[in-house]
């Protein structure tokens, strides 16, 4: 009989250890885990941005010279997939031989 | 600590109020009235305070949107609503972007490469 308070006494203080120690710390521990995959660190975002603009600048760049390209030769796609067969003989030559021709 | 693109900010230029659904829509990149909309319905069917709490809490503690960090164009916004909403699809569509600018670019050289070729073998044949 005397035992039954000192076993309350301890399971109270173990559950008010569970819920007040074990759950924080369980909490924490997943906040932190979390935190630490989910988000971008501060030089990861520094790196996207930079990474971003970099892209974008070069998209630009590339679309000014494939501008210069066409105003310079229409065809030049068709020259860079398959030099051999299509491109400046096979568009230009007909004009050509007909223009020497006349 | 500097000023970052990942946070929530109160958006108080275009907000109403206190500007967390500003806030919210800059954020997520969804319509501010639908936002608004989903606010006031929420106040209302839902009865309990819950929702002017938790509008009250977060126009308390998240930050007004730093001047530094308003966008300049509305791809920006867009790119950083990306970013937030999945770093990883972000880092996939750059890495695309590069892959394409790549493949252009492989195109051009061949171009110019092939076609210098041509021209020195047209040459030759004049001789």
């Amino acid at each position: 009989m005397e035992t039954q308070p000192l076993f309350v006494v301890v399971m109270v203080i173990g559950i008010l250890g569970i819920l007040f120690i074990g759950l924080p710390w369980l909490i924490f521990h997943y906040v932190t885990r979390w935190k630490s995959q989910a988000t971008l660190t501060n030089e990861d975002e520094k790196l996207l941005d930079e990474l971003h603009d970099l892209a974008r600048r070069l998209d630009d760049r590339m679309c000014s010279i494939e501008r210069i390209m066409s105003a310079d030769n229409p065809n030049w796609r068709q020259v860079a997939c398959d030099p051999a067969e299509t491109g400046l003989e096979a568009l230009g030559a007909p004009s050509q031989t007909r223009r020497i021709g006349q | 600590m500097s000023v970052r693109h990942t946070k929530f900010y109160r958006d108080k230029r275009n907000g109403k109020w206190m500007g967390v659904c500003a806030g919210i829509a800059d954020y997520t990149g969804v319509d501010v009235t639908l936002i608004r909309i989903g606010f006031v319905l929420a106040t209302v069917l839902g009865g309990s305070g819950i929702v002017v709490v938790a509008y009250l809490v977060a126009g308390w503690m998240a930050p007004v949107k730093p001047r530094e960090l308003a966008y300049q164009s509305a791809e920006e916004a867009k790119f950083w609503q990306g970013v937030r909403a999945s770093p990883a699809r972000t880092v996939r569509d750059v890495r695309s972007r590069f892959r394409d600018i790549d493949r252009r670019l492989a195109d051009v050289e061949t171009y110019v490469t092939s076609s210098n070729g041509r021209l020195a073998r047209e040459i030759e044949q004049l001789r």
